[in-house]
C-alpha cells in the first residue's frame, strides 16, 4: 500500500513539474511515467540491495537511458524529461531532516544525515553521468561501423 | 582576414549574428545546457557563411565572434540575466534552430518565428497555482504524510505561489526569495498544525520543500560539468545547493521559532 501511494505520488509530483516548467500534451504523460519508472526501480531494487546509495545509482542510470530515448523518439531536448522524471529521486525529504538536527544541535546526527543527503546527491549525478558516457560511446560506436560499412 | 571589408556584408554579419544570439539567450534562460547554447549558435552562423565561430557561453554571459571573408571579424557579447524554466520554449528553439541549418530560412522569418515563440502559450497565474498545490500534496503524501497533512501542505503549497509573485515584484535574488519563500511556507505549515489543520509540520513542509528546490538548475549544472562547461556547471551547482539547504533551513527554523 505504502508503494502503492508512492508510485503514484511519484507520478502526480512528476507531471506537477513538467507543468510547471510548461512541458506539453503527450509529453506530460511521458515525464510522469518517467518518474513512476524511477521510484519503480528504486522500489525493485530494494529486493536484493538494502543500502540507499546503490539503489538510487541504478534509478538514475535507468532514468537517464529512458530520458535519452524518448528525446530521440520525440525529437526534443533530453532535458524535457530528464528534469521532471528526476524529481521524485531528489532527496528533500532527507535534506530537510538535516537541517533540522542542524536546528536542534543534534551534531552527531546531523552529520550523519547530512553524509548520506550528500552521497544521494552524489549518488543520482554518478547514474546521470555514467548513462550519459554510455550512451556517448555506444552513438560514437554506431557512427564508426555505419562508416566502415559503407566504405 | 584582413581583406578589404563589404559593408554590405559586415551589415548583414552582424544582423544574423544578432539573431543567433538571441535564439541563444532564449534557449540558456528556458533551462539549456551551455554546450546546446554554444552548438546552435555555431552552426546557424556558419550556415549564414561565417568560415569560423568562436563561442563562449558562462551561466549569465554570452560572447560570440565571427569571422568570414567580405566582412572580417565581427563580435557581440549579450548579458544574460533572467531564468524562466519553460521546456515548451526551449523545445521550439532548438527545432528553430535546427530549421534555420537545414532550410537556411530567410533572416526576416527567422525574426517572425522568434516573435511567434515567444508569445507561446503559458499556464495561467490560476493554473500555476493549481499546479503548486498539486505538486505539494503529491510530495507530502510520498513522504508519508497523512491525507490531511497532503491537503495543507496543498493550501500552503498554493499560497507560496503568491508570495513567489510578491517576491518577483520586489526583485530579490534567488538566495533571498528562496529564504522568504521558505520562512513563510513553514510559519504557515507551523500555524495550521497549531489549528488542527494537518498532524505533521515535518510532513506538510517537506512536501513545500520539494516544490521550492531548483530541479532544472540541479540537473542542468551536472551536464554542464559532464560536458566539459566546468565553470558554469560548479557556478550553477552551487547556487542550486545552496538555494536547496537555504529553502530547508528556511522551513525548519520557521517552524521552530513557532514552536
Amino acid at each position: 500500500m505504502e508503494y502503492a501511494i508512492q508510485l503514484v505520488t511519484a507520478f502526480t509530483g512528476s507531471v506537477g513539474f513538467s507543468l510547471l516548467f510548461n512541458v506539453r500534451r503527450g509529453k506530460l504523460l511521458l515525464a510522469g511515467l518517467g518518474g513512476v519508472l524511477a521510484w519503480g526501480v528504486y522500489l525493485l531494487s530494494g529486493l536484493w540491495l538494502e543500502w540507499d546509495v546503490p539503489r538510487f545509482f541504478l534509478a538514475s542510470l535507468v532514468l537517464t537511458l529512458y530520458a535519452e530515448i524518448m528525446a530521440r523518439l520525440r525529437k526534443t531536448p533530453a532535458t524535457v524529461f530528464l528534469v521532471s522524471a528526476s524529481i521524485p529521486l531528489i532527496p528533500g525529504g532527507s535534506l530537510y531532516t538535516t537541517m533540522r538536527y542542524a536546528v536542534e544541535s543534534r551534531w552527531a546526527e546531523f552529520s550523519a544525515q547530512g553524509t548520506d543527503t550528500l552521497l544521494l546527491a552524489a549518488a543520482i549525478a554518478g547514474g546521470m553521468m555514467c548513462m550519459m558516457a554510455i550512451l556517448h560511446a555506444v552513438y560514437k560506436i554506431l557512427v564508426a561501423t555505419e562508416h566502415i560499412i559503407r566504405e | 582576414m584582413c581583406e578589404q571589408s563589404n559593408p554590405s556584408a559586415v551589415r548583414y554579419a552582424n544582423r544574423y549574428l544578432y539573431l543567433a544570439l538571441t535564439i541563444g539567450e532564449r534557449m540558456l534562460c528556458s533551462g539549456a545546457e551551455v554546450s546546446r547554447v554554444e552548438d546552435s549558435i555555431r552552426r546557424i552562423c556558419k550556415s549564414y557563411g561565417a568560415v569560423q565561430v568562436d563561442v563562449f557561453t558562462i551561466t549569465s554571459s554570452i560572447v560570440v565572434t565571427i569571422y568570414g571573408q567580405g566582412f572580417g571579424t565581427v563580435t557581440q557579447t549579450r548579458r544574460i540575466s533572467t531564468l524562466e524554466n519553460d521546456l515548451d520554449r526551449l523545445e521550439q528553439l532548438n527545432s528553430l534552430s535546427r530549421r534555420i541549418v537545414a532550410e537556411h530560412l530567410p533572416l526576416t522569418q527567422v525574426q517572425a518565428e522568434l516573435d511567434g515563440i515567444a508569445a507561446g502559450p503559458r499556464y495561467t497565474f490560476f493554473q500555476q497555482v493549481m499546479i503548486y498545490a498539486l505538486i505539494s500534496a503529491s510530495f507530502a503524501l510520498f513522504f508519508g504524510g497523512s491525507g490531511w497533512d497532503a491537503l495543507a501542505s496543498a493550501c500552503i503549497g498554493a499560497a507560496l505561489r503568491f508570495v513567489d509573485a510578491a517576491v518577483r515584484w520586489m526583485d530579490l535574488n534567488s538566495i533571498l526569495s528562496a529564504l522568504v519563500c521558505a520562512g513563510v511556507g513553514g510559519l504557515l505549515a507551523y500555524v495550521s498544525v497549531r489549528l488542527g489543520f494537518g498532524d505533521s509540520v515535518d510532513m506538510i513542509s517537506i512536501g513545500n520543500v520539494m516544490l521550492l528546490i531548483p530541479g532544472i538548475k540541479l540537473t542542468n549544472s551536472l551536464r554542464d560539468l559532464f560536458n566539459g562547461d566546468t565553470i558554469s556547471g560548479l557556478l550553477r551547482f552551487l547556487e542550486a545547493l545552496l538555494v536547496a539547504v537555504i529553502i530547508a533551513f528556511g522551513f525548519v527554523i520557521a517552524g521552530q521559532i513557532g514552536g
